[in-house]
């Protein structure tokens, strides 16, 4: 006897989500985003976190920043992008200096920054765990400052705004001479 | 065999599974040259180095190209889920990828059907991803620093990115309570080695040895450093020490060879794996009591 076996979907939790105004601008933004080869789909968004239509789009929450990236690129307005999870904290937003001499290092969540005062050329970016820091840490080093592209266009992750914040911090204080 | 799998920084570059070898400054899997930097890189190296002193066989690594599109880390996932119980390795080193979720819970399922279950470390993105799917106590050791620590505490955080900022804030002299709620939120490995200016080796929320010396601090700003204790763990497992005495000695040798290579915030980590042959010779007996080691020069 034949078994018919329904063909197995490979699931997906994405633990974001993008909401919009409009429900079409939902469904042209999952169009776009797939088109970008992105992992996303259509869902209704919970009551405690709709804002504008019932229509969101469930995006890997980690991929947050290269999909604003898309979506700015592509010229679709969305509301906000929030994480599933209602209890969720709100996106760090603190950094912390530490001075080693010639060199000072930024930390912002799990990414570091490490620049040389002198010349404000980076030497070296740790911490994170996301596939593009590795990537970042080889277009960055030996790069200086002003003169490097920011992490957040290069990047495509949460932990690569973490490191543009600590960029930013760097670059301030490079500019400012906070650091001398 | 010991497996290690994660993503470098190659744009496109395909699936590659092979025993690494070393070649100067680059690694080479499966007829791919990899840069000993930053990431899984740095890890596969540091574990190379010291299964090559122990005189054992080399790692095995799963590698893949992805500069953050994500592309290259759901091949890797999906290689790992339809093949894993046919590897069947002894030690099972999880690395950097783009977590996902749904795809770590296929893994952790794929890993029950492995003949013998793998010693399962993760570190970078895999451990973000293991805890956010509820999988942490799945895995036996995690090696997060001071920062990661307080991500495994938070029980809605999905990313560091979203720690709730108290515990952000929170002093690394706070490490073991972070440690005790991430273990009591189920955000924790059976083992955990919490890198920072004090390593602390801690097991179901009891420390069970802290190390602070040598005092390195320019350890910290040199990107890999976190990467290779995450690789000497490994091989030190698969050398069959316990988890924790692999722990112990891992951040002892990484503090030490921190040391022997003067190193600045400048230092390349590979300038720090190039060391660790000689503090081996000059400590391994000393801290793991293990005084013939075949194959050790």
């Amino acid at each position: 006897m034949a078994i018919l076996r329904r063909q197995q979907k490979v699931k997906f939790e994405g633990g974001g989500l993008v909401l919009f105004q409009e429900v079409q601008h939902a469904m042209i933004a999952e169009k776009a985003l797939k088109a970008a080869e992105y992992m996303v789909r259509l869902v209704a968004p919970p009551p405690e976190l709709r804002k504008g239509c019932d229509l969101a789009v469930e995006i890997n929450l980690v991929e947050q920043p290269g999909i604003e990236r898309v979506l700015k690129e592509k010229d679709l307005a969305y509301i906000s992008i929030d994480p599933i999870r209602l209890k969720t904290a709100p996106l760090l937003d603190i950094v912390k200096v530490t001075d080693f001499g010639d060199w000072v290092m930024v930390k912002a969540g799990n990414m570091k920054i490490t620049c040389e005062k002198s010349g404000g050329v980076i030497v070296n970016v740790s911490g994170g765990g996301c596939p593009d820091i590795p990537y970042l840490h080889a277009e960055l080093i030996d790069k200086r400052l002003d003169e490097a592209q920011r992490p957040k266009d290069l990047g495509f992750t949460l932990c690569a705004l973490n490191l543009d914040r600590a960029f930013d911090e760097c670059l301030a204080l490079y500019n400012g001479g906070g650091w001398k | 065999m010991m497996l290690i799998a994660g993503t470098v920084p190659i744009k496109d570059m395909p699936l590659a599974m092979g025993q690494v070898a070393a070649e100067g400054d680059w690694l080479v899997v499966d007829g791919k040259r990899i840069p000993c930097t930053q990431g899984t890189g740095a890890m596969v190296s540091a574990a190379l180095t010291t299964t090559g002193y122990l005189g054992l066989d080399a790692p095995y690594a799963l590698l893949v190209g992805d500069i953050g599109e994500g592309r290259g880390s759901r091949q890797l996932y999906q290689y790992l889920i339809d093949h894993v119980a046919e590897l069947s390795p002894a030690v099972l080193a999880l690395h950097y990828w783009l977590p996902d979720m749904a795809q770590t819970r296929q893994l952790c399922s794929a890993i029950g059907k492995c003949e013998k279950r793998p010693i399962m470390i993760a570190d970078a993105a895999s451990m973000y991803s293991a805890k956010a799917a509820g999988l942490a106590e799945a895995f036996d050791i995690f090696t997060p620093d001071a920062t990661e620590i307080a991500f495994l505490a938070d029980p809605e955080a999905t990313h560091p990115a979203y720690i709730a900022g108290h515990l952000f804030e929170t002093d690394v002299s706070n490490t073991p309570d972070l440690a005790r709620t991430a273990y009591e939120n189920h955000g924790a490995a059976g083992l955990l080695l919490v890198k920072g200016a004090k390593d602390y080796v801690i097991r179901g929320g009891e420390i069970l040895a802290t190390i602070t010396e040598p005092d390195v601090p320019m350890l910290e700003p040199i990107g890999g450093t976190g990467d290779t204790i995450t690789g000497l763990v490994a091989a030190l497992t698969y050398a069959e020490l316990e988890p924790h005495e692999a722990a112990i000695i891992a951040a002892r040798t990484n503090r030490m060879a921190g040391k022997y290579a003067w190193v600045t915030p400048a230092t390349r980590v590979r300038q720090i794996i190039a060391q660790f042959p000689t503090v081996f010779k000059d400590y391994l007996c000393q801290w793991s009591n293990v005084c013939y080691i075949k194959g050790g020069y």
